[in-house]
């Protein structure tokens, strides 16, 4: 294994050096980086040529400059990185770190989302397989997939942004909507669960219901624009998540499991009365950070407490549970501070920017700013990228679900649940890990259009103004993250193969 | 798997190199005078600044967009001189003169003035106002105007400069022009007086525009490890120990890395605006604050914050309110419909700025350079108000075709120099009477006529389009030679009939010179004509402004009768902005809408 890994290192560090030469010389000769001066009608304009050759380093070697770039480079090994300075004498390094930093903020809890949803989806749809449900999701996977992002991007921000900041001004439902809304969900519900004709219509009709009263209730209440969840909100939530959990990893004939995941919810949410004058008055980032490790622990100890006979899978239970329930006392958290977040900032949704410019807010209206400033962009990529995860999982898993083993699985008897989650989606998912691995590598330096249309500098834009002024040393620096990431990725993509995969170990 | 791993890279170059073809035509704006009736706003009175009174500073926040991150507080080097760049610095900096919304130069009284006390040989005497000071108390001085003068005037040799050519200490972006000039320096009695005066070797017809803000020589000196008055002193006998330590932080002391807000203890400012703590984050925006030292009138809004957002997303931007002012690079027609769809909440404003297009004939070789007659045969077909109509006026419907090339449409003295200088053959095609001149200067049938320019650019190829469907029926082959390196290669070897090019307007007087005269650099075509050049030597000997109308006319009217070439339109520019301010106002130099951001209010 030792030896594949080195052998794999070595060979990707050829890789990116071939690339790179590659790459330096296809920037150097993109295009003419005096060219703006050349058009220029002030009088020392020899002079500014003169100067900027001397800067750009025109009249030197190619050779030379690719060389004295690579020594920079191979400074950082030993803790004395030079990248150069860009044509603005601008350094390069610390705009790299500024660049990948924002990136990595924007593309993150996008992918995490879209690995999640996508993956979901495509399970979801190999089960129903043709059925209605399975073809709309098809259909829509390859809508998005093909969406120009640019344009994509101009309609969320008229109608998620502009038009919603229109409306929660008011922050109330029309009658007509809600109908509407209604409708849809419960279209859409019974489209996923499925079922009998007449399954199907309660399904339909109760969601209709609920929905219908849910919102009336909200406009009631104002509720969109004081919104509150409450402790009762994250107890039930959370309660409810862990019977779901713990039904879909071991099945609710497992009682212990079934009260480990509910025991985790309650002491989850005590431990939100305990802390909450903590979480509300003092708050940080490292608060936060302790707080959720603590509560990892704390859920999956009490599954190995629980544990007996399927300890492990328990544990597996009452962790997930914990971490949903540390999400909804979060949730909960920024919901109760909504409309304190209104006050501040009458139109929550912006259209460009990382952050608003001198907010002024406690903590949690700092992490709602946050929050509101990363949500188009976020769904955009995850849209996009949802679809090739849920494409990949649906086939992979149909052809699991074809294996001669899952027959021979239901012909011994086992209940469909454990069929698909035991035998079938963990062996589904091998081939899921390198698209997931990868995919995020080529997030990284994929963001562009998006950055761009969102008004985040990220890697992105320093690739563009890079080649734009035909300037190599933020381009070189862009391809030296992301081809190292890329690399890198394929590298953990293979690894967690060979774990996850007993027949490729050798 | 190797051969994928590259081919991936080579991938995502080549995706990337398709979407970033994107523009870099200078942004500019308009003329009119927005003059609105709200507490803190006056009617502007001409193009200069109004005066809004006794104004206090309001609380509040406008945030405005430029599309590139800033760069420091230097913006004389080449590296960080930039529009974008002097969005920032000149709300920074007061300066004795700047430019009006047409071009005009008006003078900051607050700041200081001057007067040339001696019309030939020319000299100089600028006064600051004594109470001009930078913010952190000390007064402004001679000592600045030294250290100005120092780093346009000081060779890497440590001499004064003789012919401007030599490698300069200091890297100013304007070279060594005001050495060449003023070989002496400005004279003053002492490092901390108010008053200086400049004698000028010969003759500057712009010795309007030379003079105006300077950077803190205190500073400067604390950095090189001297008092100012050593530092007066180091320049006045061309000290280099000192000198080069002052150049190298004056070159490179005041770049930042971007999101870090420079120390105040070296960024001292005079302008109305002072960056604020913590204003800045990178890629993202930079915050100014008013400046409470400022003696003048203060800036009308407390704050100022710059986005840096890419020009398609920034109307989007405006409607959400997360911008209050917008100036689009290189608007289009779809940005003035996507703009005048968001109705009464925001205010548009389109002009046209000092950037003018023009075809210019190559005199150097090909068929226009020894005949007047085929100059004028292909000037008659040209459909001038037909490219006007339908690629300039949807965007600014004021636009007109430009007459002359010295002056503006929108300027006060246009119409007496085109009634002078042109009598208007040109203005209609005429294909007859082009016909006739073509067979006059005995060319055949499809002749060969190359028109390049600098591609991509989808508005000459409309252009040339135009063109050639109007000057094929006479005769011409009109042959579109869009080619990216126009300016590197075809303009200098003369490969072309017709170079269409804009020239952006310098504020200056003279500068012309460099383009019409014999010899004289900007001169690609190699036109030469005596009248002309006769014409231009007395126009830059003087600095008396009637002279200098009398020439413009005798030029204009010389290079119309020769054909230097055909002068098409002023590049149109959009502002827009919420309709709650005032006094925002739309110009049409390079500055952009940032001109008078200090008098940008909010209706409470």
């Amino acid at each position: 294994m030792l030896k594949f890994i080195l052998r794999r290192i070595g060979a990707s560090a050829l890789v990116l050096l071939g690339a790179s030469l590659l790459m330096f010389f296809l920037t150097i000769n993109s295009g003419d980086p005096l060219k703006d001066l050349r058009e220029s009608n002030v009088q020392n304009k020899q002079q500014l040529m003169d100067q900027r050759s001397a800067l750009l380093r025109l009249d030197d070697s190619p050779w030379e400059r690719y060389w004295d770039w690579l020594s920079g480079v191979g400074g950082c090994f030993t803790g004395n990185c030079d990248l150069g300075v860009t044509i603005n004498g601008v350094d390069v390094l610390g705009l790299t770190q500024q660049a990948a930093t924002s990136t990595l903020r924007l593309i993150t809890v996008a992918t995490l989302l879209a690995i999640v949803v996508g993956i979901a989806l495509g399970i979801l749809t190999a089960i129903r397989q043709y059925s209605g449900f399975d073809y709309s999701i098809t259909f829509s996977a390859f809508l998005f997939f093909s969406l120009p992002v640019f344009w994509a991007a101009t309609l969320l921000k008229e109608f998620a942004a502009i038009q919603y900041n229109n409306w929660i001004a008011v922050g109330q439902y029309a009658p007509w909507t809600i109908v509407i809304v209604a409708i849809l969900a419960g279209f859409l519900l019974q489209a996923v669960l499925g079922g009998t004709t007449r399954r199907r219509l309660i399904t339909a009709a109760a969601t209709f219901a609920f929905v219908t009263v849910m919102l009336f209730v909200f406009n009631a209440l104002d509720w969109w624009r004081n919104p509150m969840f409450g402790i009762a909100g994250v107890l039930v939530v959370s309660a409810a998540a862990g019977v779901l959990v713990a039904a879909l990893v071991v099945g609710l004939r497992n009682r212990r499991a079934l009260y480990a995941a509910l025991t985790t919810a309650v002491v989850g949410t005590v431990a939100y009365v305990a802390f909450a004058p903590m979480l509300v008055n003092d708050p940080s980032w490292l608060l936060l950070a302790v707080l959720f490790v603590v509560a990892i622990v704390v859920s999956v100890a009490i599954g190995a407490a629980w544990g007996g006979y399927a300890r492990k899978q328990v544990m597996l239970v009452t962790g997930i549970t914990g971490l949903i329930t540390s999400i909804m006392v979060v949730a909960d958290i920024l919901i109760a501070h909504w409309a304190s977040f209104l006050s501040i900032k009458s139109r929550p949704i912006s259209t460009i920017g990382s952050q608003t410019p001198n907010f002024t807010g406690g903590f949690w209206e700092q992490v709602l700013d946050m929050g509101t400033q990363i949500l188009l962009p976020t769904i955009l990529l995850t849209l996009v990228s949802v679809a090739t995860h849920s494409r990949y999982t649906r086939s992979s898993m149909l052809e699991t679900l074809n294996q001669d083993y899952v027959r021979t699985a239901r012909s011994k008897g086992l209940s469909e649940r454990e069929v698909i989650v035991k035998h079938a989606f963990r062996n589904a998912l091998i081939p899921i890990t390198t698209i997931v691995a990868f995919d995020f590598a080529a997030l990284i330096g994929g963001a562009v259009i998006t950055e761009q249309v969102f008004g985040w500098k990220g890697m992105g834009a320093l690739f563009q103004d890079g080649l734009n002024a035909v300037d190599p040393a933020p381009v070189m620096a862009f391809f030296l993250v992301t081809g190292v990431a890329a690399v890198l990725m394929n590298l953990v993509a293979d690894i967690a193969y060979a774990a996850l995969d007993p027949r490729i170990r050798r | 798997m190797k051969i994928r791993r590259l081919s991936a890279a080579v991938a995502v170059a080549a995706s990337g190199a398709l979407l970033f073809s994107a523009c870099t035509s200078p942004a500019g704006n308009d003329d009119p005078d927005a003059g609105e009736t709200t507490a803190t706003s006056a009617a502007a009175e001409g193009p200069c600044k109004a005066d809004l009174g006794d104004i206090t500073t309001a609380e509040g926040e406008i945030k405005a967009s430029v599309e590139d991150e800033f760069l420091g507080y230097n913006s004389n080097t080449p590296e960080t001189y930039s529009t974008y760049n002097s969005a920032v610095t000149d709300r920074l900096f007061s300066g004795f003169y700047y430019f009006g919304t047409d071009g005009t130069i008006c003078t900051d009284e607050a700041y200081g003035t001057y007067e040339a006390v001696s019309e030939d040989p020319l000299q100089v005497e600028y006064t600051l106002n004594d109470e001009a000071v930078w913010s952190d108390g000390t007064p402004v001085s001679y000592a600045d105007y030294l250290l100005d003068w120092a780093a346009q005037a000081i060779t890497e040799d440590g001499k004064v400069t003789d012919d401007a050519s030599e490698t300069p200490l200091f890297n100013h972006i304007s070279g060594l022009t005001l050495g060449d000039y003023v070989p002496e320096g400005p004279q003053a009695d002492a490092a901390d007086a108010k008053t200086f005066t400049y004698d000028y070797e010969r003759v500057y017809a712009d010795w309007k525009i030379l003079i105006g803000s300077a950077f803190p020589a205190h500073v400067v000196a604390e950095q090189a490890g001297v008092s100012t008055e050593e530092l007066v002193t180091a320049i006045q006998e061309l000290d280099m120990t000192v000198l080069e330590k002052a150049a190298k932080f004056w070159n490179e002391g005041w770049l930042s890395q971007p999101g870090e807000v420079p120390d105040p203890a070296i960024t001292p400012v005079t302008g109305q605006y002072n960056f604020k703590a913590d204003g800045w984050e990178a890629g993202q925006y930079i915050t100014l604050e008013a400046n409470p030292e400022y003696w003048g009138t203060p800036a009308a809004t407390n704050e100022l914050t710059l986005r840096f957002v890419a020009a398609d997303a920034q109307i989007q931007a405006l409607a959400n309110g997360d911008l209050d002012v917008i100036q689009p690079n290189g608007p289009t027609v779809d940005t003035v419909t996507q703009l005048e769809q968001l109705g009464d909440a925001v205010t548009v404003d389109t002009n046209q700025n000092l950037t003018w297009e023009h075809l210019d004939f190559n005199f150097g070789s090909g068929v226009f350079a020894d005949s007047l007659e085929a100059r004028e045969a292909f000037a008659l077909c040209v459909p001038r108000q037909k490219i006007v109509d339908d690629l300039i006026k949807p965007i600014a419907p004021d636009a007109v075709m430009m007459n002359a090339r010295e002056v503006f449409p929108f300027q006060e003295s246009y119409d007496d120099v085109v009634s002078e200088s042109y009598d208007g053959r040109y203005d209609e095609v005429d294909l007859e009477a082009a016909k006739e001149k073509f067979a006059a200067a005995g060319l055949k049938e499809g002749e060969k006529v190359r028109i390049g320019y600098a591609a991509p650019n989808p508005r000459r190829a409309a252009e040339v389009e135009a063109i050639k469907s109007s000057c094929d029926q006479v005769g011409f082959d009109i042959v579109d030679s869009a080619d990216p390196e126009f300016f590197d290669k075809a303009l200098p070897n003369g490969d072309y009939e017709v170079a269409l090019f804009a020239w952006a307007g310098s504020g200056q007087i003279a500068s012309g010179q460099n383009i019409y005269a014999t010899g004289f650099p900007q001169n690609y075509g190699k036109y030469s004509d005596e009248t002309v050049d006769e014409a231009w030597d007395t126009l830059a000997s003087t600095t008396d402004e009637a002279v200098h109308a009398e020439q413009t006319v005798i030029i204009e009217k010389q290079l119309w009768d020769t054909l230097f070439g055909i002068p098409l339109f002023a590049h149109p520019g959009v502002i827009a902005y919420s309709s709650s301010l005032s006094n925002v106002q739309n110009t049409a130099t390079q500055s952009g809408v940032f001109w008078n951001a200090e008098q940008w209010s909010r209706a409470s």
